[in-house]
């Protein structure tokens, strides 16, 4: 059996990427990407965990988490087609109007 | 039923009369002068009756209270010293009524005139028949409100609408001290009764008040390191308020400036009734200023040296109103004098103040009428235009001589012959003389004195220039209608002879208001406990006294007549801008500079107004940068808000990382 | 038995929701109209039954609302509350027929405020319950804001925002000192209770002094805004100005301030743990007030603005009175309350008319419009005498019993408020000289004297004046008995 940690890690790794990219990127497309990738790392983690501990919650959760992304993720690009339409850009630092 | 139920109608009348002409007198004929005239008649034979009766019965005094609100009343008392003001007021009150009908024919405001002096004649009665200390305070107030809106009578003036607020202001300040007399006198009755007023105790009637005036006497306060005994503070605040209404140096700027006013009301108000309010003040509470250590003192000096001041500036006048506004504040120093020698003749100087207040009013009434004859005839107050006027208005001219020989105090003594004002003025001279044989103080005596000589020497200037001589302009002119002449003619009367017919029953019965069922003061006790010393007054004086009025009242005559009727010296030196002299006197000692341009304008509205809207403007500001700083602040926590997703995401992370490591302290110390 | 203070609150509110769905100025006048006419006949009514000789609450009306926390509908009125009552009533609809003939935009909602800030006001007057109380003394805030924003004149936004902020945030402060009071309370009954004679009585066993001066000065601090006094007046100058001429007189209705003086803090005094400290700070505010307010108001160019400071001066009598602590003063500062009601919504009114016909209300560009308007120039002479108080007319009567009263106690203070009768005299008769009297200024164009509902709104409110001037027995007994009774519980202090 592969030891949990190494989810962990693995899970860790691709967070880091994700926190990474959603950091540094400024089309709104990769930012979107980068989240799901958290995401991601996160249900595995949560898999992880369950089968762990032989316990079908987190797989319950994990599926739960999906279908969240999924809801985000249409409604994201969404938005973002609608800030595309409007700008012809879907760079997020042009997009700044509920600033101070 | 007794006459005296009858008192309440007095002031009634004349303010009923004051609603009826204020609303309906547009409507009648005269502005409605007919209503207050026949109320101000019926007032004065009510007065006049009493007055009769009261001589004849000196035990009836008249007094009802009501309770008014809370521990104060309304009430009347009609004493010896308020009869003879009633009946005095009524009767010129409505000679001057009668006299206005002609005066103010031509008009538009009439009704409004005569509203205004109804009211007034109806405060003045009220306030002559008060007999608590407050009700007087009102009805001086409204008495003063009244002089206001008559000054002020033709308001699209500036100079009278001006005149009026100076006179409003002045007075304001006497009153004050009154009410801050009167606020004293309570707090020290309410202490005295220790909170608890039984029931039908009216801590403010003068019969109360008199009854405690040891105790307040008893009461010290501290100013400045001093002890001064309460009544005295008392009497010198109510003294501050006849300052004020009765024209007493230093507060007789407004009197003069007052005669912007219609002559009717110059004679009515500001001569004959109201600004003696002062002295009937003084009169009034005389019993507290018997007790009061130097109050009368101050009366005294303050009055003889507003004869003389006055009497000073009016030599040099030639405005003929202006002259008597000086005359009349010249001899209100003369009453006040009289009051303040009762340091030395106690109770019966209140007779012979009340009695000059009763004989001056009928001769400056007239003088004040005779000369708002001439100004109705000839059109102009300037007694440079005139002269000669004699001719043309004999019954004018001939009541005004009478007049003047009335103020100037023409008599031979110890006869009964003698015009009204000389059988007043001698006596107060004279106990002027007393005080100062028996107290070393010579002052009050040389002053008023010199002052006689003075009187006589501008009221003949003043009849010379006027009636004597050639016309100086083309003036036209005609003898006035009957209605003018004839209470001319009865004040004339008076003038000649209302001094001799009463003169000893008048100081008898005046005499007697502070000793009757009402209230019973020992007056020379009360002067112990202000420390005074009685004289017996018997004509102890020597012959030369008693000759010296008249002696400088012929002085001022013959002055007058070589300078003004026979010109035997030329003048044009004298009255010139470049004697300093004449310039002072001229310009009124200043006054005006001193009080209207430096106290009023730059102390009071340039000074502290202006200092009190800076500091103003200073709360606003405060409050305005408490808001200010709550918005700059939201400007500089807003500056977070970047708009840069990243922006939140560090902040988050930094956030959570920060939690982590807060958990992890927070599990090690537990 | 008729809940008639009830009605007399729910009137006014009910009304005033009818009159936003009015369309036009006539029917919304004619709604305002009954409903003040309304208000006014029951209170006369409810004036008339009243007992002026007991100092109790009267026409009490109490049911259980939220039981748990103690908090009741409670509603009486005693002689500290009707009077002003009374005031409110008689005012409004003479207000409303002052406006009668105005064009103004969106008069439905303009009445239905004014019918609103009516019922939320006389609900303070009637609350006997903290949480009624001050429900309807935050009510009062919100239609005075709208009026002054919506119809204000040019710096009315700043003006609006300004009363609101200030004002609401002396109510909070109070609301922390009711809480203190309830807490305090319910800790040491075991029972929770909002009920204001409840908690007063309740005050005196409460064990920490600190906590007493505490809750005390929270609760001052909160009534002396409201009045206001300096120096926490700066609200007042703009918000009066600002408004509308019937949002200044509803400005001058708003007694809550005073009110609350006599009601809470008068009671509360002798219990607190430093008494003489307390009056010491009322009579020195009331004291600086009037005589701040009168140099201030001698110090303005504008006539509406010297109007807004003196009636500063006249509140700081409000709390000299009250600190005078002799039954003459303290019902005398009562009476200086419902007298300056009557005395400023004529001054205000006055304002208004010349504001509208001369278009200026600075003192120096007008002159001589007694000529043109006689009819406003014989009140507004009358009503200016009253206001620098003349005797025979009602400001007259409250200054003097304050006066004479407080000088038993605080001669120093009088002292100070004596000296400013002068300067009040001056500004009065200055700007009486400037404005109404001398040459007509032509440049003011013509020039109209005031209508027929206007005299007559104006002109009965004077007589008023007048009347209560020579009787003021009808109200002021009854502020007699109440203030004896707040005398008696300063037993406990020795005075």
């Amino acid at each position: 059996m592969i030891p949990v940690e190494l989810y962990i890690g693995l899970a860790a790794i691709i967070f880091s990427i994700g926190l990474y990219g959603f950091m540094t990127q400024r089309s709104g497309i990769r930012m979107l990407m980068c989240v799901e990738l958290m995401l991601n790392s996160a249900n595995l983690n949560l898999v992880a965990f369950s089968s762990y501990n032989a316990d079908l919650t987190g797989q319950v959760f994990a599926l739960y988490s999906i279908a969240l992304a999924a809801c985000e993720a249409a409604i994201g690009f969404a938005i973002l087609m609608a800030i595309f339409r409007m700008k012809d850009t879907i760079n997020l630092d042009t997009f700044n109007v509920l600033r101070w | 039923m007794a006459i005296g139920d009858l008192a309440f109608l007095i002031p009634l009348l004349p303010a009923l009369a004051f609603v009826l002409t204020f609303f309906l007198g547009k409507k009648l004929p005269n502005g409605g002068a007919i209503i207050p005239i026949a109320a101000i008649t019926i007032s004065f034979v009510i007065s006049l009756l009493i007055t009769m009766n009261l001589l004849q019965n000196p035990e009836e005094v008249i007094n009802q209270s009501y309770s008014w609100f809370a521990i104060l009343n309304i009430g009347v008392l009609v004493d010896p010293l308020a009869a003879v003001m009633l009946t005095m007021v009524s009767l010129v009150s409505l000679l001057i009524h009668i006299y206005s009908v002609g005066y103010m024919s031509h008009d538009r405001s009439q009704s409004r005139y005569f509203a205004e002096t109804a009211l007034f004649t109806a405060s003045m009665l009220g306030l002559a028949l008060s007999d608590n200390i407050l009700q007087l305070f009102i009805c001086w107030e409204l008495v003063g409100v009244c002089s206001y809106l008559l000054i002020g009578f033709w308001y699209e003036k500036p100079s009278a609408s001006s005149a009026a607020k100076k006179a409003f202001l002045t007075t304001r300040v006497g009153d004050v001290m009154f009410l801050a007399g009167i606020v004293i006198l309570f707090s020290d009755l309410f202490r005295i009764f220790n909170g608890t007023i039984p029931d039908g105790v009216y801590i403010l009637r003068f019969d109360e008040i008199f009854t405690h005036i040891p105790e307040i006497a008893a009461m010290n306060a501290n100013i400045l390191g001093m002890e001064v005994s309460h009544i005295t503070i008392i009497t010198l605040l109510f003294f501050g308020g006849a300052i004020g209404k009765s024209g007493q140096f230093p507060l007789h700027v407004w009197l003069p400036d007052a005669m912007e006013g219609p002559t009717t009301v110059s004679a009515l108000i500001h001569a004959a009734t109201m600004v003696t309010a002062g002295v009937y003040l003084v009169a009034r509470t005389f019993p507290m200023f018997m007790a009061a250590p130097s109050s009368l003192l101050v009366v005294a000096y303050l009055g003889a040296f507003t004869a003389i001041f006055a009497a000073t500036m009016g030599i040099v006048m030639n405005d003929l109103k202006r002259v008597l506004a000086y005359s009349t504040i010249s001899q209100l120093g003369y009453m006040m004098l009289g009051l303040g020698v009762g340091a030395a003749i106690g109770a019966e100087a209140v007779g012979i103040s009340i009695f000059h207040l009763i004989n001056h009013a009928f001769f400056k009434a007239l003088l004040f009428l005779c000369a708002g004859s001439v100004i109705h005839a000839v059109g102009t107050h300037d007694m440079r235009q005139l002269g000669g006027v004699a001719k043309v208005m004999p019954i004018t001219a001939v009541t005004m001589i009478i007049a003047a020989f009335s103020l100037a105090g023409f008599g031979i003594p110890d006869t009964i012959f003698g015009f009204s004002g000389f059988f007043s003025k001698d006596p107060i001279i004279e106990s002027a003389y007393l005080f100062g044989s028996s107290s070393g103080m010579w002052i009050p005596y040389l002053l008023s004195i010199t002052a006689a000589l003075l009187t006589s020497l501008y009221i003949f200037r003043l009849v010379f220039m006027t009636f004597f001589g050639k016309p100086r302009t083309d003036y036209g002119g005609h003898e006035s209608p009957a209605s003018m002449t004839v209470p001319l003619s009865i004040l004339a009367l008076l003038a000649l002879v209302a001094g001799a017919l009463t003169r000893t029953t008048f100081y008898e019965f005046v005499s007697e208001t502070f000793v009757n069922d009402f209230v019973q003061m020992d007056i020379p006790a009360l002067a112990d406990i202000g420390g005074y010393h009685l004289a017996s007054h018997a004509g102890h004086e020597p012959m030369l006294i008693l000759w010296m009025p008249l002696i400088v009242a012929v002085a001022g005559l013959l002055v007058s007549y070589l300078i003004y009727g026979l010109k035997v010296v030329n003048m044009d030196s004298l009255v010139s801008r470049n004697n300093p002299v004449y310039k002072l006197l001229y310009n009124r000692y200043y006054q005006n500079a001193i009080y209207t341009d430096f106290l009023s304008v730059k102390v009071i509205y340039e000074g502290f107004a202006f200092a009190g809207h800076a500091i103003d403007r200073g709360f606003d500001w405060t409050v305005n940068w408490i808001s200010d700083l709550m918005i700059e602040s939201g400007e500089a926590l807003r500056q977070f808000q970047t708009g840069v997703i990243q922006t939140y995401a560090t902040a988050v992370i930094a956030g959570v990382g920060l939690l982590i490591v807060l958990i992890k302290v927070v599990m090690e110390v537990i | 038995m008729l809940p008639i203070l009830s009605l007399i609150v729910l009137i006014p509110l009910l009304f005033a929701a009818l009159t936003l769905f009015t369309k036009t100025k006539e029917q919304a006048r004619v709604m305002a109209l009954v409903a003040t006419v309304a208000v006014l006949v029951l209170t006369l009514y409810m004036y008339i039954n009243f007992d002026s000789t007991i100092a109790d609450n009267q026409f009490e009306e109490i049911y259980q609302w939220v039981p748990s926390l103690g908090i009741n509908y409670h509603l009486g009125v005693d002689g500290i509350g009707m009077p002003l009552i009374l005031l409110n009533a008689i005012v409004l609809p003479f207000l409303i027929l002052f406006t009668w003939n105005d064009d103004r935009k969106a008069p439905n909602r303009f009445y239905a405020l004014i019918l609103a800030t009516e019922g939320a006001v006389i609900g303070v007057f009637a609350a006997l319950d903290f949480f009624l109380f001050y429900i309807f003394w935050e009510l009062t805030l919100i239609p005075l804001f709208f009026m002054v924003s919506i119809w204000g004149g040019p710096g009315k936004h700043h003006a609006a925002i300004k009363f609101f902020i200030y004002t609401h945030i002396a109510s909070l402060v109070m609301l922390l000192g009711i809480f203190g009071l309830y807490f305090s309370a319910w800790e040491m009954t075991g029972t929770p209770s909002l009920d204001i004679p409840a908690l007063l009585s309740q005050f005196q066993f409460i064990g920490s002094g600190v906590m007493k001066d505490l809750i005390f000065l929270a609760l001052l601090f909160g009534f002396i805004v409201k009045i206001p006094v300096f120096p926490f007046h700066s609200w007042q100058p703009d918000a009066y100005t600002e408004a509308p001429t019937a949002g200044s007189v509803l400005f001058v209705m708003l007694k809550i301030g005073g009110y609350g003086i006599f009601k809470v803090i008068l009671p509360l005094l002798p219990f607190t743990a430093s008494p003489n400290l307390m009056i010491t700070i009322m009579a020195a505010l009331g004291a600086v007030s009037i005589i701040y307010g009168a140099f201030l108001a001698l110090a303005q160019s504008d006539l509406k603005r010297m109007v807004a400071y003196s009636s500063v001066s006249h509140m700081g009598y409000v709390l000299l009175g009250a600190a005078g602590l002799v039954s003459l003063s303290v019902s005398g500062a009562m009476f200086q309350q419902f007298s300056h009601g009557l005395i400023m919504s004529i001054m205000f009114m006055a304002c208004g008319v010349i504001n509208t016909t001369a278009g200026t209300r600075i003192i120096n560009d007008l002159g001589g419009l007694a000529q043109k308007m006689p009819k406003l120039a014989v009140i507004m002479v009358l009503t200016f005498m009253a206001s620098l108080g003349l005797p025979g007319l009602s400001g007259f009567i409250a200054e003097v019993s304050v006066l004479a009263g407080s000088f038993v106690n605080l001669p120093s203070y009088v002292i100070i408020a004596l000296l400013a009768i002068v300067i009040t005299a001056a500004y009065h008769i200055w700007a009486l000289q400037r404005a109404m009297f001398g040459v007509f200024n032509e440049k003011l164009g013509t020039i109209v004297d005031i209508n027929g509902y206007q005299t007559l709104s104006m002109g009965i409110i004077a007589i008023l004046i007048v009347y209560f001037g020579w009787n003021p027995s009808p109200v002021l007994d009854m502020m007699l008995t109440n203030s004896e009774q707040i005398i008696s519980l300063m037993a406990v202090m020795g005075v």
